[in-house]
């Protein structure tokens, strides 16, 4: 099944150097993404996403810092950083997130929602353009797990990610793990959203694991998935068949019998082979 | 909330990082959680640096760490954990451990506390406690050697 990028790719990983042999040692492995950050296009890729390009695995650069959603210009060499990473990895796609990460000269050390607003979505759109203009090829946009909401929303969520994709042609990047945690701290039906989600333009899809604290379900991609959102990968899948599920871990790696449970478990919830 | 988008993430990001006052509207409990997750990342990135900081201080690390960033704005984990442990040095309460993990770090590099950390191109030498830490061409050496 064809979709916006042509391909379809199933179940992947995304690359760390912690697990560098780990990814290295799946078989059926055709999907990556790595922290467009951790990469110096100044230099040859690092050997082991040398050997995963080798054997012609996709991997796409994952920008976490750009911080597209702020108010400030986008800066032009981050800019030119993402685009250099995303020619050295020869990616099909490469994706970012609908957030921003500083303000008022300060880092937030994290990904932060953005105010449902018109003013956003401008800002955004901007943004969006700018970086637009440096790829050769299509950007996929991450909409995140917020803990809080912004006072005086304008838009509802479905509506606030539509504009922005409609405005700029820009891939849906769809983590069934911030549905997820987004229904699951505002009391509302993860399903509801995923129907209101324009699922053709979906690029790729992110599944991650986390934990309840105080109340409050964290997205921390150090924890095993739930089965909630493996269901929630099952209700996507029976709507519309992404081009590839990707496993997000960013740390407190569990022994590789359990993370090749985890990727059998996101090909089983979304009909997808299996790669290990 | 009014004011420009700018302005208003700048006085959220504020509120997170700095201690400046939760903006209107906002959810005290919510952005608190946020606050201490965002803190507790913090901590990790930092003891990625600054390994024998954090074990130094075992259990106390995440409590300690807190405490001295709540409104401190990152300067990036490197000097975080640096500027860190320059200040319990100077109050007397960084664990030997970390104290020469620091002299190593001050032997290798330059620091100012202002301005990003570069590395020094000739040897150095610093003391920790009951040992010495040298640095030549970027290999540390500490005496006396450590038991194996």
């Amino acid at each position: 099944m064809t979709e916006a990028t042509g391909t379809t790719y199933g179940v992947g990983i995304g690359w760390r150097p912690e697990i560098a042999g780990f990814v290295a040692a799946l078989p059926g492995l055709r999907f990556a993404e790595v922290i467009a950050e951790s990469l110096a296009p100044g230099n040859p890729l690092p050997p082991a996403l040398a050997a995963l390009r080798e054997r012609q695995v996709a991997v796409v650069p994952h920008g976490t810092r750009l911080s597209l959603g702020g108010a400030e210009p986008v800066d032009p060499a981050r800019v030119r950083h993402f685009a250099q990473v995303t020619e050295l990895l020869g990616a099909p796609l490469a994706s970012e997130h609908i957030a921003f990460v500083r303000a008022g000269g300060m880092e937030a050390g994290h990904l932060l929602p953005l105010p449902r607003t018109r003013e956003a979505v401008d800002a955004m759109v901007a943004n969006v353009n700018r970086v637009q203009a440096e790829l050769a090829v299509p950007l996929a946009l991450e909409p995140i797990a917020a803990i809080f909401d912004w006072p005086d929303d304008e838009l509802d969520e479905a509506q606030f990610i539509t504009e922005i994709l409609d405005r700029t042609g820009a891939l849906l990047l769809l983590d069934v793990a911030n549905v997820y945690a987004n229904a699951r701290n505002r009391g509302t039906d993860p399903v509801a959203l995923l129907d209101r989600l324009p699922l053709e333009r979906i690029g790729y899809v992110h599944v991650a694991g986390g934990a309840t604290r105080d109340g409050i379900y964290h997205d921390t991609h150090t924890d095993p998935v739930p089965d909630a959102v493996l269901d929630l990968v099952t209700e996507l899948c029976a709507r519309h068949r992404p081009p590839a599920v990707l496993l997000e871990r960013d740390g407190h790696y569990p022994p590789a019998a359990a993370l090749r449970g985890e990727l059998d478990a996101i090909a089983e919830a979304s009909g997808f082979p299996l790669i290990t | 909330m009014s004011g420009s988008l700018a302005d208003r993430q700048a006085a959220l990001v504020a509120t997170l990082v700095a201690g400046a006052p939760l903006p209107p509207g906002f959810d005290d409990r919510l952005v608190g959680v946020a606050r201490s997750a965002l803190l507790r990342k913090r901590a990790r990135e930092v003891a990625r640096h600054w390994p024998l900081l954090a074990a130094g201080l075992g259990d106390r690390w995440l409590s300690v760490f807190a405490g001295w960033a709540a409104a401190r704005p990152t300067r990036g984990a490197l000097r975080d954990g640096w500027d860190l442990a320059r200040q319990l040095a100077a109050e007397g309460d960084l664990p030997a451990l970390a104290a020469e993990e620091l002299a190593a770090r001050e032997a290798g590099w330059r620091y100012d506390g202002t301005t990003a950390p570069r590395r020094r191109r000739l040897p150095a030498v610093r003391r920790a406690g009951g040992s010495w830490v040298f640095q030549v061409a970027g290999r540390i050496w500490t005496l006396p050697p450590h038991r194996r």
